[in-house]
């Protein structure tokens, strides 16, 4: 599976996959209510607001606030102010650490060049013909293995330990040398104020634990820090075979359409097996079954139908022997224009009356004989398959074999058919 | 699974950070207990070896036997963990969703808890797929062949699940590479320190990890089954004796005759919502007055009831001593007089004396457990009225403690840690197991190793499985 377009389920408006990188795969304009996750919508209200020129007289402007039509939460229980435009006014609020966080991370990237620098300067460490075997280049493996180092690296006894040695910033080597403060622990933590043993809860106002980790930065304890947060994206999804990497089923680019630009799925190439008309089925007796084969493509299909094996692994259901007809099948191919084309020749098929019930284009009417070998309960038969299907040249990679560009393959399906209960 | 731009020496896109918020079931450790020794798997990321002595095999069976004794007895009423998992992108503040690991199967109508120790492999597998299906394509949005993975896990992980989990991460979604990271160590990368005891209250269990220059001390780790989990357990049990419930039809009901248990959410909403943590002198109290039988001690007065309701006509009060006793569990000391606050002092003492002094002054608390309101102020009072007892008074010569703060949320912090490693693109490519390696070997590492000798190194080393003492400490890839 992999992502192939990102767009917003409220608004469906499909996004780019650098904007949606950007916007944390966030909507622009969508919010969602902190309180039931449903979606905002923005509601306009007349406000008298003066007019820049003149103090005294005031018109009617226009404010816009968000509001849930479903829990009845609006922006402002937040206290965020009305804004005057419709979208694009509201800011999510900031993590109050990000800066920390930003340096911190500065700081472990310097030191990780300079791991990395270290390493490199150790691996083309040139060999010293006069050195003895110690710094051979197997000893340097297997002693980089521990990291401690050969007996020259070693650490000093006495000198602290370091392992960080090549790590942590040596003075006065680097120019441009990022320090941090690292963190200050503190000897006293706040206590709970007095008066939380005896203050009474307002549940309305404590968030839950859910309303909470929708927003993992700030995680606020009282309702009215709840803040709105856009609207996630959903992706569309596209498959590529793992072997070939060929596209198997891609999706529309509009959000707003369900169908595939791309969709190789079995189905459309194999015959379609339908249920046409079903006696009484009764215990023990045999009655006859109407079906339908379609031919959904374009040639000539030939079906077999076989009773399943003794033993067969596939065959746990069934409830009834089945006794199918024993001839192939012909069935015609699907032809598009047919039936626009009233002069088209019939084709002729020698069909056997007792096994072809009818013939219409691309299907075929076939009786099998069901017998319920349980007295109570669904009747289901299953049986198998067997078609033959052409491989068509677009469906494969070109490859130097040339007996696989058109070649013809059978393929056997297991079916199983629920025909319904069985009648007393 | 971090993703940030801008901040990447390069092209590469920024990896994915997931904090899978399992809390070792113990289950593990108990089988191994059986056979008499304690193997477990640690993983070093950091920035050196471990140099501990290999003295953790004495220390171990004096204290950790001890300990593990305490823990089977509860084990056995374990079968599943909840856990948060938190994923986001490297390099980012905070992660982009936590949520619960959890799926739906369409035909069951609760929830499936994804992370179990327990259950066959095939069953987990089928689990991971799911459930890291959802995290990529509902919550990540994007494509996991093209960015690498870090997994913020606890020390004390099953390989089992691990395993698992890499098999999942590379035959499935093909990911480009994996990185398995301790939850302990990575939250020092948040502060820019070296050294600090770590204590991580989780759900299942709360576990302590002093970390020196680096280098997690692995022998003196300590953990109680004293997290979220005991705390729901305690209140339902509350909740059920106590509590009386206001349906539509009648009133002052007891809870029971409404609803034969509580549902864990519910629990564990009304936990979020409603307990604190009281202050060391109060909490003395309370715990004074529930296990003195003649009951002449009083407890303090409680704070108020509350009214919870719990569907549109159900009305659940939750009476006022619920709220500041049921939290009292984590500090109480039984008969083994271990709590959480003496989880802290026990690793400590056995820590090398000279490490002790820098560990005490830079305590850590992360985990969804610690933040409830109180917490931290409790733990500290907590730890610095132990110390006086005279049971650390002669082993401990430091006195003072100081603690830090993160700059996230405890139940983020790991997640932080991990979200800073994962910026760091080189490192994280070199010490990272990429698809190759795993292709190659089939099996990922136990620990990361920091220097990755080339692949011919690994073939050549003889492959006598050494002796499962020596296991902890060979760096055998």
């Amino acid at each position: 599976h992999q992502v192939d377009s990102h767009y917003c389920p409220s608004c469906l408006e499909n996004m780019p996959s650098a904007e949606a990188k950007l916007k944390k795969n966030r909507c622009a304009n969508c919010f969602d209510c902190p309180c039931c996750m449903h979606t905002l919508s923005t509601r306009a209200t007349s406000i008298p607001d003066p007019l820049p020129d003149d103090p005294a007289k005031t018109t009617m402007k226009k404010a816009y606030y968000l509001a849930c039509g479903f829990c009845r939460w609006t922006s402002r229980d937040v206290g965020m102010a009305d804004k005057s435009v419709a979208s694009g006014g509201w800011q999510e609020p900031e993590n109050p650490h990000t800066q920390r966080i930003n340096k911190l991370v500065e700081y472990y990237q310097q030191l990780a060049q300079k791991e990395k620098i270290e390493r490199d300067r150790k691996k083309l460490v040139r060999r010293r013909n006069y050195m003895p075997l110690a710094f051979s280049q197997h000893t340097i493996h297997v002693v980089d293995k521990y990291g401690l180092g050969t007996r020259l690296q070693r650490q000093r006894p006495g000198a602290p330990i370091s392992a960080l040695a090549g790590l942590s910033l040596k003075e006065g080597e680097d120019q441009k040398e990022i320090k941090i403060e690292p963190a200050d622990a503190v000897e006293e933590v706040e206590p709970l104020p007095e008066d939380y043993y005896t203050r009474p809860i307002n549940l309305t106002e404590v968030t839950t634990l859910r309303q909470r980790l929708l927003q993992p930065d700030l995680q606020p304890i009282c309702a009215s820090q709840l803040y709105p947060r856009h609207k996630h994206l959903l992706i569309k999804r596209s498959l590529r075979c793992r072997v070939c990497e060929h596209n198997l089923s891609k999706p529309e680019f509009n959000p707003t359409s369900i169908k595939f630009k791309i969709q190789l799925v079995a189905v459309n190439y194999m015959p379609e097996v339908r249920i046409m008309s079903i006696p009484n089925l009764r215990y023990m007796k045999e009655s006859q079954v109407l079906l339908t084969l379609t031919n959904p493509v374009e040639n000539i299909t030939h079906v077999t139908l076989l009773e399943c094996e003794e033993g067969d692994p596939d065959n746990i259901n069934s409830t009834a022997k089945v006794a199918v007809p024993p001839k192939e099948l012909i069935l015609a191919g699907k032809d598009a224009a047919a039936e626009y084309d009233e002069l088209a020749e019939p084709q002729d098929f020698q069909d056997d009356p007792d096994v072809i019930a009818f013939r219409k284009a691309n299907k075929v009417g076939v009786f099998i004989k069901v017998t319920p070998q349980k007295e109570e309960g669904e009747v289901t038969v299953s049986f198998k398959m067997k078609h033959d299907f052409k491989i068509l040249t677009g469906l494969i990679r070109p490859s130097e074999e040339s007996d696989h560009t058109s070649g013809v393959v059978w393929l056997t399906h297991h079916v199983e058919l629920s025909l319904g209960p069985v009648l007393p | 699974m971090p993703l940030y731009e801008g901040l990447g020496s390069g092209g590469e896109k920024t990896a994915v950070v997931i904090d899978l918020g399992e809390a070792f079931t113990n289950d593990r450790v108990i089988a191994d207990q059986q056979v008499g020794f304690i193997t477990w798997k640690w993983q070093q990321c950091g920035y050196g070896e471990d140099l501990t002595k290999p003295s953790w095999m004495e220390t171990s069976d004096s204290m950790g036997g001890f300990l593990w004794i305490h823990v089977v007895s509860l084990i056995a009423s374990f079968s599943q963990i909840c856990a948060l998992v938190r994923c986001g992108f490297a390099g980012e503040t905070g992660p982009r969703c936590i949520i619960p690991s959890e799926i739906k199967k369409p035909d069951v109508a609760k929830p499936v808890k994804v992370v179990q120790y327990n259950i066959n492999t095939e069953e987990l597998y089928s689990y991971l797929k799911e459930f890291i299906h959802m995290l990529y394509f509902r919550h990540l949005l994007v494509n996991p062949r093209d960015r690498r993975v870090v997994i913020i896990e606890s020390v004390l992980c099953p390989s089992h699940f691990r395993d698992t989990l890499t098999r999942v991460l590379f035959k499935h979604f093909e990911v480009p590479s994996v990185l398995f990271a301790p939850g302990h160590l990575m939250s020092l990368l948040t502060l820019g320190i070296n050294s600090a005891m770590v204590l991580d209250c989780g759900y299942a269990e709360s576990l302590v990890l002093p970390i020196y220059e680096g280098i997690p001390i692995l022998s003196c780790w300590g953990s109680l089954p004293l997290g979220g989990k005991a705390i729901h357990k305690e209140l339902e049990y509350q909740l059920l004796e106590q509590c009386t419930v206001d349906t539509g039809l009648a009133k002052g009901q007891r809870l029971p005759s409404v609803m034969g248990s509580v549902p864990e959410e519910v629990v564990e909403d009304i936990k979020v919502r409603t307990c604190f943590v009281s202050d060391l002198q109060r909490g003395l109290k309370i715990q004074a007055a529930k296990f003195n039988i003649d009951g002449s001690t009083e407890r303090p007065s409680p704070p108020p009831d509350v009214d919870y309701p719990l569907d549109g006509e159900k009305i659940l009060h939750v009476v006022g001593p619920i709220r500041d006793s049921v939290v009292e569990i984590l500090f109480e000391q039984d008969n083994e007089e271990t709590s959480i606050a003496t989880l802290i002092l026990d690793s400590l003492i056995q820590c090398p004396i000279d490490t002790r002094k820098q560990l005490a002054e830079n305590l850590v608390v992360i985990g969804g457990t610690a933040m409830l309101p109180g917490f931290l102020h409790r733990l500290m009072a907590e730890i610095r009225y132990l110390v006086e007892k005279p049971k650390y008074k002669e082993a401990l010569a430091t006195k003072t403690f100081r603690i830090h703060t993160p700059p996230a949320k405890p139940n983020c912090v790991a997640w932080l840690g991990g979200a800073i490693f994962g910026a760091l693109q080189d490192i994280l490519g070199s010490r990272s197991v990429s698809r190759e390696y795993y292709s190659q070997t089939g099996r990922i590492p136990d620990w990361c190793c920091l220097n990755n000798p080339p692949l011919e190194m690994m073939f050549d080393v003889g492959k006598a499985p050494p002796p499962l003492m020596k296991r902890a400490f060979s760096t055998e890839k």
